[in-house]
């Protein structure tokens, strides 16, 4: 009889060690019914939550709670999701939402902060994109304008912060920002009638698997604005008209601003959501900590699309770890063993996109629609000599979001929120800017190279005002590779058009070369019309001059690598339009070869001279 | 102005030996320094002061006799401005020139030559007290308005408000004045300006783009030379009563007016081109105008009205020596209002605008003049020998100039 009680016993603890089971005592829907069941996998209030399920007292039940609102918050995220998702916390951890590495090193780098330390929202320990045990400094203890502006301005869309009051641009801190999103007054509308209507909670307590775009939109709203772009929004002037229903319109977002239509994404028209292109390892992260977001990114056109010398590369899934199997789970379509998954830029699989009966076909991650890619691969307008090094956005780009002249004034009379530290501090941010423009954009060489989209980053003039409200400093350009100047930085608009932008746009519109609108004079100038209130003779729309044929670079194209088109390179791309004038297909078979000027002389003499 | 109506007010209680400068220590500046009060005032004080300020027009009038027709000019009438709104916003709010266009009109001729006793030539800055904003006159000097929207609120201002550093008119850079080209006889006899471009500039033959004949023939030489101007797509005028939604709209309000502006998008690139009443090609500028009625926050009637999507040829003053180079028009066929369908960026359609896209000429006009049709764009889209061989020869000389 013993015997049997302690085996009894033991089974039962082993039971509550499992913990697979919703206790059998929990009282916890005594009061949430109507809760959302999180997943048909997360069964147990209390294995994420803790607290005490036994109870009818509210207080008892509640006081060992983890969060208590949100148990995946970083504080307690190790206990909570951690327990069971291991692999996937240590790699949020370090990602680049986390940690805002990117994000920092980037804002160092062009406000004259410290640059010789890496630096994360909070302080962090992880691996380096080498392998190399790396430790990331805390924002928090850096006492310099560009880290305060960062926590006063940038914090906030990192994971790790709650934010609950800006309309339509909140989310919750740590797993839940993505994976129980709040709506857009991040107010619970589900069934739990003990929770219904509160501020500063999820939508629902149904979790969010595969997050969709609003997640994104939450954060990716300004500055680059990818998740409006992807979908034909634009925040352009924010003249809040056309008004719907007398109100501002025709759609308000966070900062009073208004987003009215342009020409989506073709991706967006024919169904594919962010998480379809941008694998889990790009956005939870892969386990190293990135200096930039382009090192964290492995999706590429290519990928999908081919280039135009290599077809997409497909491997067959040989290992039951494989973390396809176990991914592809949560698609309407899992893939078996033996799929032939396309790989990445970085040689990995993506869980979405298997090559089936000799095509690319990608699967959409929640609705299960299967899309053909159509493969570019030895098609003549993409064999083009002389673009090898040409981006695929530079063509294939409808728009680019660009805010030209950012003046941001430092108002040390004011305090403003610092939400790193999670206080009111003396010293207030504002922002106010010039132009925007969608079309057309700049190109230059960007950290691979490759010729691409570049935008304002930052054009950043910096007043600040003392405690007096008095003017220290107006209107500052800061030292950028030591010297005084404007800045752009390669960018995907992630505004992809299935057709491409017409020769003559690059090749004849100097604006695409990143000399702003300006006027062609005899003399070889190309005279600026939008100018730089700072340097009147400078544009502020473009980093080149040409004055009687001498190109200079007023500004610089940020990240390693990146700098604007040389004279002899621009001067290739002028002297393209005297054979496009004739031959205007891109697939004329005088572009599979390299140019012979001699023969083009020869060529031009006739049709220029005596014909 | 407040002195003068206090002594109205006072009944005239100054007797006839006293004489106006006891009260009045005016300095009379050339070239009316020799002048008696009474030349221009009313001869006796009762009536002087009854008038309630001096310099009536009629009193300059009286020996400028020439010059009454100025109060005939559209400057004064501003008959154009009135016959537009009345088929356009008029139609949906009978008071709304009243209302909203009461900022600019010559009413007396101190409104250019300042006060009587001191009276001066108009400079640029005269002119530019109304001639400013989107209207020729700004641009002449480098500025562009700004976006509707506090954000964009920023920068040097003029005319108390905010403007956009752009190259000014190569004229304004030489130090030519508004009058310089516009003289008072030019105003008075209804012409637009005294001198056109050719009676101070003479084609050169060597250049290039003036070689070719059509050029010469068919372009206002303002429409290859003007470099930008500004651009206002969708102008919302929203007349808002007992609607607290007007506090959203910070920027352009009129305290006068319960009508409140805003705009859709503004640019400030080369200028759209049309052709003009005398038969050229010449930059024209749009006014798509959307106008609602919000009652109690609550639209009455459709909301966002199209009241207007004319356009008009106009003469931009933002000349410079250089221009767009030959893709700017002949590969360019947005800026005819030629826009293919699937090169839209912008989606006015989509916003319940109704209109496929500023730059497509369906549902539009061009209110003094017309638009390019589709055969004549062919033409100036297609490659002929002549045009290829100036292309080349364009594009040779301008890259021999690249050092490498």
């Amino acid at each position: 009889m013993k015997t049997v009680n302690l085996i009894g016993l033991a089974l039962g603890l082993l039971l509550l060690l499992v913990g697979c089971d919703q206790p059998q005592v929990s009282r916890c829907e005594s009061c949430h019914a109507g809760l959302e069941l999180a997943s048909p996998s997360h069964l147990d209030c209390v294995a994420c939550h803790a607290g005490d399920a036994t109870t009818d007292d509210k207080k008892l039940a509640h006081r060992s709670m983890l969060g208590p609102r949100n148990p995946s918050e970083p504080a307690s995220w190790e206990k909570s999701c951690g327990s069971c998702h291991q692999d996937q916390l240590t790699r949020v951890k370090t990602t680049l939402m986390t940690t805002n590495r990117g994000m920092l090193h980037n804002i160092m780098a062009t406000w004259e902060g410290p640059q010789e330390q890496a630096f994360s929202a909070q302080p962090v320990i992880g691996f380096d994109a080498d392998g190399q045990p790396l430790e990331l400094t805390g924002i928090g203890s850096v006492d310099h304008l560009s880290a305060e502006l960062y926590r006063k301005f940038c914090a906030l869309c990192h994971v790790g912060l709650a934010s609950k009051e800006v309309y339509a641009a909140s989310h919750a801190a740590g797993c839940a920002a993505c994976h129980f999103p709040y709506n857009e007054v991040a107010t619970y509308q589900g069934d739990d009638p003990t929770v219904r209507g509160k501020w500063g909670y999820s939508a629902s307590h149904q979790m969010a698997i595969l997050p969709d775009n609003q997640v994104c939109a939450r954060c990716h709203n300004r500055s680059g604005r990818i998740a409006l772009s992807y979908e034909g929004l634009n925040d352009g002037n924010n003249g809040l008209v056309p008004s719907r229903d007398g109100l501002p319109g025709p759609e308000m977002i966070s900062g009073a601003r208004n987003i009215t239509q342009i020409t989506p994404d073709i991706h967006h028209q024919k169904g594919l959501e962010c998480i379809d292109c941008h694998t889990a390892r790009e956005i939870m992260g892969d386990g190293f900590s990135y200096r930039n977001m382009y090192q964290q990114t492995e999706v590429r056109c290519e990928d999908c699309h081919g280039s135009g010398q290599q077809a997409p590369q497909t491997v067959a899934i040989t290992r039951e770890n494989d973390p396809v199997l176990r991914e592809s789970r949560n698609y309407p379509r899992a893939y078996p063993l033996g799929s032939e998954m396309v790989q990445t830029s970085k040689g990995r699989n993506f869980s979405n996109l298997a090559r089936v009966a000799g095509q690319v076909q990608l699967q959409g991650k929640r609705d299960g629609e299967l899309h053909l890619s159509k493969v570019i691969t030895g098609t003549p307008e993409h064999q083009i000599v002389g673009h090898e090094r040409l981006a695929c956005s530079s063509c294939h780009s409808q728009s680019v979001a660009q805010c030209y002249g950012c003046h941001t004034q430092y108002d040390r009379s004011a305090l403003g929120e610092d939400f790193i530290l999670g206080r009111k501090t003396p010293g207030q941010f504002s922002e106010t800017e010039d132009i925007r423009q969608l079309y057309p954009f700049p190109l230059a060489l960007d950290q691979r190279g490759e010729i691409a989209p570049v935008t304002p980053g930052c054009q950043t003039f910096v007043t600040v005002l003392d405690e007096a409200g008095q003017p220290e400093q107006q209107e500052t350009i800061s030292r950028y590779r030591g010297k005084r100047q404007l800045r752009f930085a390669p960018f995907f608009g992630h505004s992809v058009g299935a057709k491409a932008l017409r020769c003559e746009s690059c090749h004849g519109d100097p604006r695409f070369l990143g000399f702003g609108q300006q006027v062609a004079r005899l003399d070889g100038s190309l005279e600026p019309l939008v100018r730089c209130e700072c340097n009147p003779d400078n544009p502020l729309d473009g980093f080149l001059r040409l004055d009687q044929g001498q190109l200079t670079a007023p500004a610089a194209v940020t990240r390693e690598n990146s700098r604007p088109l040389q004279a002899a390179e621009i001067k290739k791309i002028w002297q393209v339009n005297l054979c496009l004038i004739c031959h205007r297909d891109p697939k004329d078979v005088i572009y599979q070869q390299k140019l012979d000027f001699t023969r083009l002389d020869a060529g031009l003499a006739g049709a220029g001279g005596t014909r | 102005m407040l002195v003068w109506l206090a002594l109205a007010a006072l009944d005239n209680p100054l007797s006839a030996a006293e004489s106006c400068s006891d009260c009045h220590p005016v300095a009379l500046a050339a070239p009316h320094a020799e002048l008696a009060c009474q030349a221009c005032h009313a001869p006796d004080q009762a009536t002087a002061h009854a008038q309630g300020g001096p310099g009536a027009a009629e009193a300059c009038v009286g020996c400028h006799a020439e010059m009454a027709g100025i109060f005939q000019h559209d400057m004064a009438t501003r008959a154009p401005e009135r016959a537009f709104v009345a088929a356009s916003f008029g139609q949906h709010d009978a008071q709304f020139f009243n209302r909203n266009c009461q900022g600019c009109h010559v009413s007396s001729c101190r409104d250019c030559h300042g006060s009587g006793h001191q009276v001066r030539r108009p400079d640029t800055a005269t002119c530019l007290a109304c001639h400013k904003g989107g209207a020729v006159g700004w641009d002449y000097l480098g500025r562009a308005p700004r976006e509707d929207s506090l954000r964009y609120q920023r920068g040097p201002k003029a005319q108390g408000e905010h403007y956009l550093t752009m190259r000014p008119d190569v004229h304004a850079e030489a130090g030519l004045s508004c009058a310089d080209c516009h003289s008072k006889r030019s105003l008075l006899t209804g012409r637009k300006s005294s001198h056109s471009c050719v009676d101070c500039h003479q084609p050169d033959p060597k250049i290039i783009e003036h070689s070719i004949a059509q050029h010469l023939e068919k372009l206002e030489c303002y429409a290859c030379h003007s470099a930008w101007s500004p651009q206002e797509y969708g102008s919302f005028y929203l007349q808002m009563i007992d609607s607290p939604a007007r506090d959203y709209f910070y920027v352009r309000q009129n305290p006068r007016s319960d009508t409140i502006k805003s705009a859709y998008l503004k640019l400030q690139q080369e200028p759209p081109l049309g052709w003009n009443q005398r038969g050229r090609l010449s930059p024209m500028r749009p006014f798509i105008g959307y106008f609602s009625r919000i009652v109690a926050g609550e639209p009455e009637g459709e909301e966002n009205r199209l009241v207007t999507a004319s356009w008009q040829a106009f003469f931009p003053h933002t000349i410079r020596r250089g221009t767009a180079m030959c893709e700017g028009c002949h590969a360019n066929p947005r800026r005819f209002l030629h826009e293919p369908p699937q090169e839209r960026v912008y989606r006015p359609d989509l916003d319940g605008l109704k209109l496929e896209s500023f730059w497509n000429q369906t549902g539009q006009q061009l209110r003094n003049g017309r638009f390019l049709n589709q055969d004549e764009l062919a033409a100036l889209e297609s490659k002929s020998p002549a045009y290829i061989k100036a292309y080349i020869q364009k594009w040779q000389s301008f890259i021999q100039h690249v050092a490498p």
